[in-house]
């Protein structure tokens, strides 16, 4: 299991993603974030404007990279030029955190689906992913924090469920796990069942970091959907998640995700402030 | 099932919008629900990608209409989904498509060729950095060595010949641009579509800019390149050409910071804050 190379530790503060509609004003003048979340696949081309911008500050901010098709539960393995690539990424950016998902975004044929897609929680399963987070802890040196899946769909066949799932997964792989409360919520909202039940079965002391967004709701006939589409302002219920997270893991970085009609950024900055409000709390009660 | 069947099946049924009851009788969800719950990750995968064609091709977009272009992107995906698991090279097989799609090359014959304009666009923004020639370093050159001196284009710089006004038709559907109806359709264009500053920049090249950069990019000696130009083109005028093409930092230089003495006055082409990093790692 691969040491983490800090640059700088992410403090257990609310974080933002750094997205291109506030470039300008990132570039202009420091900005209240107490770090910065990047979507690694967006980093990967040769050069740009994008690129640039973060170039220059990186340097400022705290850096967590969030990546989103590295497809660690493909049947077919990992992309290796793509976990090279995010290699070099990483060697450059030095960030203190990297993560990927609990999910499948390749085909055996390799067609890149650009969605995060359901896995069936079975020993095929574990295998499989235990084996490709070996390969990527070894190809990126560096210690993956896993998240838990936003689900619309869920599978019959199961050895585990998916509590049990993660904590088996972090035991075996040594991996982190990224913990999404709003992805917790929308998933027990389409299942039915309880958003708190899972934090009793999660593999808690793994979590490195967390994440909060909004979501959007969809009829269907016969009733109702949540859609974890990181296009709003977190929900009320979400924030009550935060604190019951939170009351079990102590301070953590927790990012704000809003990657659709992405708001001015003040109002961003307004809900990482709320989320600070929390982590006082939180940190209040640990102390 | 294995999963590698699963996950096969389970994107067919994404790309192609068909059912598969073998998929769906592995849900757990109620049956009734389960087309709709596997269609969210459907709608998902199209909003995505559609997206990211959107992003790439307003113009292709504009000329033919949201719903016209939805249809044919949806087809596009169906066809051609991603390969890689990065989407900024995602669309580079659209002007193609565009060419082969009947109902809208029939009508359209130029609408391949826009989407190629838009195509080079994208290419030019995510392009790898690097520092363009300026006057300072080119006057730097001993004279002798200013023949076989090998200019080459900035890796941005992308070279488009068409037998359609195609820069016309894009700059008509730009914010401030030109009149759609003042558009000649019989004329052929030849473009240059570079990034400059962090932003993509084009404009028409004459017969000999052409030519002359045609030449740089074949890895042409300068003196080889200004006499095709020429050749080509009996008004050419090299240091007037010359002039602009440094102007647009489209050029680069050989040898960079080795082998040519920089003057003490040269702030050469680090135009703005963002190009000045280079990309330590991208090459």
């Amino acid at each position: 299991m691969p040491q983490t190379r800090n640059r700088a530790a992410l403090p257990p503060q609310a974080g933002i993603g750094l997205r291109h509609p506030h470039l300008p004003a990132f570039l202009a003048a420091p900005q209240p974030a107490a770090w910065l979340e990047v979507h690694s696949e967006n980093y990967l081309a040769p050069g740009g404007p994008r690129a640039a911008a973060l170039e220059r500050l990186r340097g400022d901010y705290p850096l967590s990279c969030h990546g989103v098709a590295l497809s660690l539960g493909s049947a077919r393995g990992l992309d290796r030029a793509h976990l090279a690539r995010l290699r070099a990424l990483y060697d450059r950016l030095e960030p203190a955190l990297i993560s990927e998902h609990l999910a499948w975004s390749v085909t055996p044929g390799g067609v890149f689906l650009a969605d995060l897609l359901p896995l069936p929680y079975t020993q095929e399963t574990f295998e499989t992913l235990a084996a490709n987070i070996d390969l990527a802890h070894d190809v990126l040196g560096r210690r993956l924090l896993i998240e838990n899946p936003s689900a619309y769909a869920r599978f019959r066949e199961a050895d585990w469920d998916e509590a049990e799932f993660l904590t088996e997964l972090t035991r075996r792989t040594g991996c982190g796990l990224l913990l999404d409360v709003n992805n917790l919520y929308v998933s027990a909202a389409n299942q039915g069942g309880d958003p708190k039940a899972p934090l009793e079965r999660l593999p808690l002391a793994a979590v490195e970091e967390i994440h909060i967004a909004g979501h959007a709701r969809v009829t269907v006939a016969g009733g109702e959907l949540l859609i974890d589409d990181h296009g709003s302002a977190v929900a009320g219920p979400v924030w009550e998640l935060l604190a019951a997270a939170l009351a079990r893991t102590g301070p953590k970085p927790v990012l704000v995700e809003w990657d659709t009609d992405i708001p001015a950024l003040p109002v961003l900055l307004a809900q990482a402030e709320r989320a600070e409000r929390y982590l006082r709390e939180a940190s209040d009660e640990a102390g | 099932m294995k999963l590698a069947e699963l996950q096969t099946r389970w994107a067919r049924c994404l790309l192609e919008g068909g059912s598969d009851p073998a998929v769906l009788d592995l849900l757990a969800d109620p049956p009734e629900q389960r087309e709709r719950r596997l269609a969210v990750y459907r709608n998902n995968v199209r909003h995505a990608l559609a997206s990211v064609l959107e992003a790439a091709f307003p113009v292709v977009r504009q000329l033919i209409g949201a719903e016209c272009f939805t249809a044919a992107m949806l087809a596009f995906v169906a066809r051609h989904p991603p390969g890689q698991p990065v989407l900024y090279g995602y669309g580079d097989r659209l002007p193609a498509f565009l060419a082969e799609f009947s109902p809208l090359a029939q009508p359209l014959p130029w609408l391949s060729d826009i989407a190629r304009l838009e195509w080079a666009r994208n290419e030019a923004l995510f392009a790898a950095e690097e520092e363009p020639l300026t006057p300072a370093r080119l006057a730097a050159v001993p004279p002798a060595e200013l023949p076989g001196l090998g200019v080459r284009l900035h890796p941005s710089a992308r070279l488009l010949e068409s037998i359609w006004p195609v820069h016309a038709i894009w700059d008509a559907h730009q914010a401030g641009g030109g009149a759609v109806d003042a558009v000649d359709l019989d004329r052929a264009e030849s473009v240059l579509i570079w990034r400059q500053a962090g932003a993509v920049r084009q404009r028409l090249l004459t017969p000999g800019e052409s030519a002359l950069l045609v030449s740089f990019a074949a890895d042409r000696p300068l003196a080889e390149a200004v006499e095709t130009a020429a050749g080509r083109d009996s008004r050419f005028d090299f240091p007037a050409a010359l002039a602009r093409l440094l102007d647009a930092g489209v050029l680069v230089g050989p040898g960079r910071e080795t082998g040519l003495q920089l003057r003490a006055d040269s702030d050469g082409g680090i135009a703005d804050e963002l190009t000045a990093g280079r990309m330590r790692g991208s090459r």
